[in-house]
């Protein structure tokens, strides 16, 4: 099987909120109105996302600087896995991380394949303007899966991909054993919850302009969160490591 | 000769109902007890949590929409729970659109049946949740008993067919005691391939051996009804007896350790406490049976090493010198070479040579890295860390449990110890405390 990119780099804004259950709802209700059930996402699969960093956490401390590009490995399941890597293929994903413009790149690799990426036995071939050459430099610099987060996510996406509305509900942060990057360590059993989101977390992404009704949407989440949230892997670090200024 | 028979008296069906309106709760309860089903109920999804980590039931009937959480989160926390992730779950709940059952499946529910239920399709579809349950889970064994020594081995013929448990009795007369009545465990039981064991003929110690037709090959734990049944049944004997032996020959040597650990007051009881520890956090981390043995066993022994050092040493106080500090740290490859003759120990023997390695490499006493310790090794690690944290010490003052687990925190960014054994060591910290 060969690597296949299958999603383009994408500048676009992303902001992240936690909410409860009845805002979700609402929103969800709203979105529904005028944006299509995303063809790509069954309503509330669970996700599995392992996040990789250094063992000096250069991924970590990027994000404290506002600017990181994040390596992690995404799955999609109908039932909630006990293990990582447990699928033929999975996401390879490089983010690039900042608070107003954020990057992506997928690519699709054989899940036996993961390893010799992370050893960089293997490669995947850079396209103009790619994040890859970050994820070399992360290879280069020892980069292992560090922590899990799983969700259901419910996503609305409108056909040209320009507004994506999603609200990921159980979302949960997990530890993953310090694996080697062998192909020993497929699958990888997961660690223990570190800790659960006690809400909903509603993304908002889009390209250029809002909508005038999502504009009026994310005016109301706003106004009715709980608070705004950093990354995802930020937040699973804080819980694994605690309140650390060591990582500054 | 008369085989004893499976207790045909199932036990009752545990059931727990979460659910928070009385009236439904009180109808469901009267339903599933007449059928004679023995139910719990929590009103909401704290006490309704709390009785299954106490009950461990067969199967728990939960409402989604709760006072002070959703039926949807509760139903994770069981099946994140590696002490309850087996109990089958079933969502009673008035909301019936397709989103909320699909997310109901997806927390890992058995079924997902809308109100207002109707009895006979709950109960029909409770009895299915059930047995596909059961068919998947092993029998549990009933609490093991005593022994008494014997010299000669016992079995039981759980076989069906009266024509070949006599040939069976005849071919074993002259190795084993034939236990003819039920009420206590046999070393060995023969059954039909594919047959069940009676469970108050086995315990965790009996052997069990599968008696295979004439064209089928047997393995490990099978063999033919022929003059080869002795000798395949006393071999298999044999090495649960070596099994045995070996237990008590590390029993042996963890008293040992204890005796030299009760020189040394400051450390008095600490092996005993790393190793709870450490099992806890492979508990946690669910890792099996056989890695736990290994990680208790090795905590206990990890220290035998200090045999070898000067008593006096061992037990100083205060500040080292390089040289002594030197000779301190050599305890781990002593240890392996006390118990490197013992082939069976082998698998603890990276535990008791490692326990001092951290993960970026600055350990001792090979300074190995990340990659090349195993999780066993890592867990024992940041047990002993975490208990040393606890007790006073001649150069520092003890700590309490939750500032132990921050400065552990500290370890793993500064990249010593594996997130995955802390976070586990906080979760269970933090699990021990809520139950306090």
């Amino acid at each position: 099987m060969t690597v296949s990119r299958i999603s383009t780099t994408e500048p676009r804004k992303e902001h992240r909120f936690l909410v409860n259950e009845a805002v979700a709802r609402l929103a969800l209700r709203t979105a529904g109105t005028y944006l299509p059930l995303d063809r790509d996402d069954r309503p509330y699969q669970w996700s599995t996302t392992t996040y990789c960093d250094t063992a000096d956490w250069k991924v970590l401390r990027a994000e404290k600087t506002g600017h990181a590009t994040q390596l992690r490995l995404r799955e999609y399941h109908r039932t909630r896995p006990n293990e990582a890597f447990v699928g033929e293929t999975l996401f390879l994903e490089m983010k690039d991380d900042r608070p107003e413009l954020g990057m992506k790149e997928r690519y699709v690799v054989p899940t036996n394949d993961v390893m010799a990426y992370l050893r960089g036995d293997k490669k995947i071939e850079a396209a103009e303007d790619s994040l890859i050459p970050h994820m070399t430099a992360l290879v280069k610099a020892g980069v292992r899966p560090v922590v899990v987060t799983q969700y259901n996510r419910i996503a609305y996406s409108s056909p040209d991909g320009t507004v994506r509305i999603t609200a990921d509900h159980n979302l949960m942060y997990l530890a993953i054993p310090w694996q080697a990057n062998t192909d020993d360590a497929i699958p990888c059993r997961i660690g223990p919850v570190i800790e659960r989101e006690p809400g909903v977390i509603i993304e908002v992404k889009w390209f250029d302009d809002l909508p005038h009704w999502a504009d009026e949407l994310y005016s109301y989440i706003r106004d009715h969160m709980v608070n705004e949230r950093p990354s995802k892997y930020v937040v699973a670090m804080r819980h694994l490591l605690g309140d650390q200024e060591l990582i500054a | 000769m008369t085989l004893p028979q499976i207790n045909p008296v199932k036990p009752p069906t545990n059931v727990v109902v979460v659910e928070d309106d009385p009236a439904s709760a009180d109808v469901l309860q009267r339903r599933l007890q007449a059928n004679g089903m023995l139910v719990s109920v929590g009103r909401d999804g704290s006490e309704g949590l709390a009785l299954v980590k106490k009950i461990v039931p067969d199967l728990v009937l939960l409402d989604v929409m709760l006072p002070d959480t959703d039926g949807y989160d509760v139903c994770l926390r069981i099946k994140s729970d590696g002490n309850t992730a087996h109990i089958p779950v079933i969502f009673l709940s008035a909301r019936g659109e397709v989103v909320d059952k699909v997310r109901g499946l997806s927390c890992g529910a058995a079924d997902y049946v809308t109100k207002p239920w109707n009895a006979a399709e709950l109960l029909a579809r409770i009895d299915a949740v059930l047995a596909q349950a059961r068919s998947a889970r092993a029998p549990r064994l009933e609490r093991p008993t005593v022994r008494p020594a014997r010299q000669r081995p016992t079995v039981a013929l759980a076989l069906s067919d009266g024509a070949r448990r006599h040939r069976a009795q005849t071919l074993l007369a002259s190795s084993f005691d034939v236990i003819e009545e039920g009420g206590q465990p046999a070393d060995l039981v023969l059954v039909d391939a594919g047959g069940m064991v009676p469970e108050e003929l086995a315990d965790d110690e009996t052997a069990v051996l599968e008696i295979v037709g004439d064209g089928v090959a047997p393995g490990p734990e099978a063999a033919r009804l022929d003059e080869s049944l002795v000798r395949d049944a006393g071999l298999l004997v044999r090495e649960r007896r070596i099994n045995r032996d070996l237990d008590a020959a590390a029993d042996a040597l963890i008293t040992l350790a204890t005796a030299l650990e009760s020189h040394d007051r400051s450390t008095m009881g600490h092996s005993e406490r790393v190793a709870a520890r450490a099992v806890a956090i492979a508990q946690v981390l669910g890792l099996d049976e056989q890695a736990i043995r290994t990680i208790r066993l090795g905590a206990l022994l990890r220290d035998i090493g200090n045999a070898k050092l000067p008593p006096a040493l061992v037990q100083r106080h205060g500040e080292l010198t390089p040289a002594e500090r030197e000779l301190v740290a050599s305890h781990p490859i002593h240890g392996e070479q006390i118990l490197r003759g013992l082939q069976p120990l082998r698998a603890i023997l990276p535990i008791v040579r490692w326990h001092h390695e951290r993960l970026d490499g600055k350990g001792y006493p090979d300074a190995l890295r990340a990659e090349q310790l195993p999780l066993e090794v890592r867990v024992v690690t940041v047990a002993d860390r975490f208990e040393a944290l606890l007790v006073d010490r001649a150069d520092r003052a003890r700590v309490s449990e939750p500032q132990a687990v921050r400065i552990l925190q500290s370890a793993v960014a500064q990249g010593e110890l594996d997130p995955a054994v802390v976070a586990a060591l906080a979760a269970q910290v933090r699990s021990m405390e809520a139950a306090r």
